[in-house]
């Protein structure tokens, strides 16, 4: 498809919410929770999931099996998206499911970097981007970190991976080629975004994005007590912090968690947070943060519908739905009790 | 293009003028009304419709339902039909 010419908002959000009634409900993962792997797979076999198990059941099995179904469907889906959409619409879900790209890039590089074999790699990828198989294809046949980069050229990655590389030659870590991953794709994603009233919204539920991330990173940085520079995880384009802002933060973790109660998202979180100052576990509190921007996300979808917000708002369900039935599965194969399984999970 | 368009209207209405009657006759008129209407119409079901058939894709029991939903705004130009019929 092109992003030329008009757009289909109507279209697409009309198969968009029809495949958002298909998801799994919260009473669902609820009697998931009491199953079994292979109970699991056989309940997905009688879902939306029935083509991926059994495409894949001959090659897999146990929780192996779920979670590569899992991935493919999440990116059956999300191609379909970019297949239906068009103009405006297209470029708009496209920037957003580059998200994957950035996935598919660091996931190899992670892989080419400890030496794994090209098909362990290629089971961990998610197809949903924009990158087509082929492309795929060629940056696997990499055997080296400069070689991804150089197939990279050209792309949205290329020229910051390049700028980044020299660093990594000098430390000899991924973290900041894995950052300037994460930073082009941010930096992508904001950039230049048309003005409507719709769009206004959903560059403020982006920020908000970068927001959670940048204090969540915070927040891990602060709890683990590890000796690392919290601006190399900074992501520019949120609100709430800025980089150096963040790094005084870092040093006294009550200042942090009183600077987000007293930003615009203090009413949503302030339960979290109270959670977070009593108990010391991060878990919950990052599960609150994603499900505060998983209900923001719904609710702009409500309010304007015919604009990019009802896809955004689909494409993290699936990602929840996918994520939750992955930590169920995971979770039983690790003989984890059922309260503690729940409490990784994100339900509304 | 419009502009063009515009000053030949002129033209046309300044000769109607000139003749005497008035520079749109009842029918004129009346034609006026339902095309504008029917044109209402369309524009909506071109958003209904779209939706509809993307419905349709996900779901082929919403046919009917789909149907239904794109000739809802026809009523507009059944509206207009009568208020002309009633006014000629």
């Amino acid at each position: 498809m092109s992003t030329t010419g008009s757009s289909n908002p109507e279209y697409v959000n009309a198969r968009v919410r029809a495949r958002r009634a298909a998801l799994f409900s919260d009473d669902e993962y609820r009697k998931l929770v009491r199953m079994t792997p292979s109970e699991i797979a056989r309940y997905m076999e009688e879902s939306e999931y029935e083509r991926e198990i059994n495409e894949l059941g001959s090659r897999h099995s146990g929780v192996d099996l779920i979670e590569y179904s899992l991935n493919r469907n999440l990116a059956k889906h999300f191609n379909d998206l970019l297949g239906f959409s068009e103009g405006r619409m297209y470029d708009l879900i496209a920037r957003y499911l580059r998200k994957f790209d950035a996935w598919n890039v660091k996931t190899i590089m992670r892989g080419v970097y400890s030496g794994a074999d090209r098909e362990s790699i290629e089971t961990d990828l998610i197809r949903a981007g924009e990158f087509d198989e082929s492309f795929l294809d060629r940056l696997l046949e990499a055997s080296t970190i400069e070689d991804v980069i150089t197939s990279l050229d050209g792309t949205i990655f290329g020229d910051p991976l390049e700028a980044a590389l020299e660093d990594f030659e000098e430390t000899d870590v991924l973290v900041p080629l894995e950052n300037a991953v994460d930073r082009t794709f941010y930096e992508e994603l904001l950039a230049d975004l048309p003005s409507s009233e719709a769009i206004d919204l959903y560059r403020e539920f982006l920020e908000a994005e970068i927001d959670f991330r940048n204090a969540r990173n915070a927040l891990r940085l602060a709890r683990s007590g590890a000796d690392i520079d919290p601006a190399e995880y900074f992501i520019e384009g949120g609100r709430l912090f800025n980089a150096r802002e963040l790094e005084g933060l870092v040093q006294s973790p009550d200042q942090l968690v009183s600077t987000i109660r007293d930003s615009s998202y203090g009413r949503e979180l302030s339960g979290p947070l109270d959670e977070l100052e009593d108990a010391d576990s991060l878990i919950a509190f990052e599960r609150a943060l994603e499900s505060v921007l998983l209900k923001y996300s719904r609710r702009l979808g409500n309010v304007y519908p015919l604009s990019i917000c009802p896809v955004v708002a689909y494409i993290l369900m699936k990602e929840r739905e996918v994520e939750n039935i992955r930590a169920i599965a995971r979770g039983r194969e690790a003989g984890l009790s059922e309260a503690e399984i729940e409490g990784e999970l994100v339900i509304l | 293009m419009s502009l063009e368009l515009a000053s030949e209207v002129g033209n046309v209405v300044l000769q109607a003028g000139e003749a005497g009657g008035p520079a749109l006759s009842e029918l004129g008129a009346a034609a006026i009304a339902v095309g504008l209407a029917a044109f209402g119409a369309g524009y909506s079901q071109r958003a209904i419709g779209a939706a509809a058939v993307g419905a349709m894709a996900e779901n082929e029991d919403l046919f009917a339902r789909g149907l239904i939903l794109t000739v809802l705004p026809e009523t507009l130009v059944i509206l207009a039909l009568l208020v002309v019929i009633l006014l000629l």
